[in-house]
């Protein structure tokens, strides 16, 4: 490795490897037992660092992995089966005008906060995540991803497989660049911390009111 | 086999076709930091195109000189340019002094391609393409076609016409050249 044309050789196989990371990072299979976090865990832990975020786990059946859906009043909804092919879930974001960042991950791990600049003022981000047939859906209305902004979905796998309910699932928009996902284990609630951490989410904060139905995974242990 | 995740694949396709890479951007850009920066981009170019890459000699050379001819074109040049700005892998970086003394060498053993791609500038651009390609860059006319995504008897009127426009003009006998059979 002493000439350009071998140090370019080398600089583009890293290329490669760093590329492949980046999409394994997505479809990784879920890690290890975990303790299970419940979900005013996962709230708590984006509530901490996101102005305007919504988490919900639910129930997911079979049938394609996702579909986007353009409504005439302008809207975009959104529903996923199974957290796979999170590029293409992107791609046809971008197709009806939203860009996206998915990245979905094993049980337990989240993307480290923050990936960028929430926009918007408290309160402004109103998608609301409901269960629409078996899978999470959620709708984007208009102008809500302006330009300049990226609808940043993260899904927390379930290690039961790719078309589980998720573990939890975070939603926010950014202003401006978007971090790379790095993967970091969802914090964990001291004992009955649940109602304590529920002080600190922002205003803008929704923790949707679907919640409450969902399969018996979302009651275990939220505090 | 995917170039983008393979990189044993990848090395054999570089090792391949890293000299006529080089080759083909020492004819059309005297400054060699520019051509180390090229020559990266148009590897990099390849690894986002690795998904329309179909294996196969004559269609591999047509499929990689269609991408370097997008990533020399100077609108592309303009945006990779604002691309690098974030960090993108810089091919100039990897060059030390006896690189930058390698690629003036090439640059300057390609002088007389350069001044023939100069003599085609007067050329309607879809028959320049052909040109070019042909004579310049020794695909044949059914690389230079597909290359350029057009059908065969269209590259061969178009080189052709190239050829005719071109006959009062006193250039390189290279620009008059059949290319590889």
């Amino acid at each position: 490795m002493s000439d350009f044309e071998d140090r370019l050789l080398g600089a583009l196989k890293e290329e490669i490897t760093t590329r492949k990371a980046e999409n394994r990072m997505t479809t990784v299979a879920p890690a290890g037992r975990r303790r299970w976090v419940g979900l005013s865990a996962a709230v708590a832990g984006v509530a901490a660092a996101a102005t305007a975020a919504v988490v919900v786990a639910t129930g997911v059946t079979g049938g394609p992995a996702y579909a986007v859906t353009r409504g005439a009043d302008g809207g975009v909804g959104v529903e996923i089966n199974a957290f796979t092919d999170p590029e293409g879930l992107e791609a046809d974001l971008a197709g009806a005008g939203i860009k996206a960042v998915v990245d979905y991950l094993p049980q337990g791990q989240i993307c480290k906060q923050p990936r960028g600049t929430h926009g918007g003022g408290s309160g402004q981000f109103s998608v609301s995540i409901g269960r629409q047939g078996d899978g999470i859906s959620f709708k984007i209305e208009k102008g809500q991803v302006p330009a300049g902004s990226t609808l940043v979905l993260t899904v927390s796998k379930s290690k039961d497989g790719d078309d589980q309910p998720p573990f939890a699932t975070t939603l926010e928009i950014v202003q401006g660049a978007v971090s790379e996902c790095e993967p970091t284990s969802m914090p964990v609630p001291a004992d009955g911390g649940g109602t304590t951490e529920k002080q600190d989410q922002g205003p803008g904060f929704d923790t949707g009111t679907e919640q409450r139905d969902e399969g018996p995974s979302l009651d275990s242990k939220t505090g | 086999m995917r170039l983008n995740e393979d990189p044993v694949a990848f090395e054999a396709f570089y090792r391949r076709h890293v000299d006529a890479v080089l080759k083909f951007v020492v004819r059309r850009v005297s400054d060699p930091h520019l051509a180390a920066d090229l020559t990266a981009d148009i590897f990099l170019a390849v690894l986002d195109s690795a998904d329309t890459y179909v294996p196969g000699r004559g269609s591999e050379i047509a499929w990689l000189y269609g991408i370097a001819r997008n990533v020399v074109s100077a609108q592309y040049r303009k945006a990779t340019r604002e691309a690098r700005a974030t960090g993108r892998l810089a091919g100039r970086r990897l060059m030390d002094d006896d690189d930058l003394t390698r690629m003036e060498e090439r640059i300057d053993a390609e002088r007389q391609m350069r001044s023939a791609l100069e003599a085609m500038e007067g050329l309607p651009e879809g028959e320049r393409a052909v040109l070019e390609l042909v004579a310049i860059d020794q695909l044949t006319v059914t690389e230079a076609a597909k290359a350029l995504g057009i059908r065969q008897v269209t590259a061969r009127v178009r080189l052709h016409r190239a050829r005719r426009a071109l006959e009062h003009f006193t250039s390189p006998s290279a620009v008059y050249s059949e290319g590889r059979a």
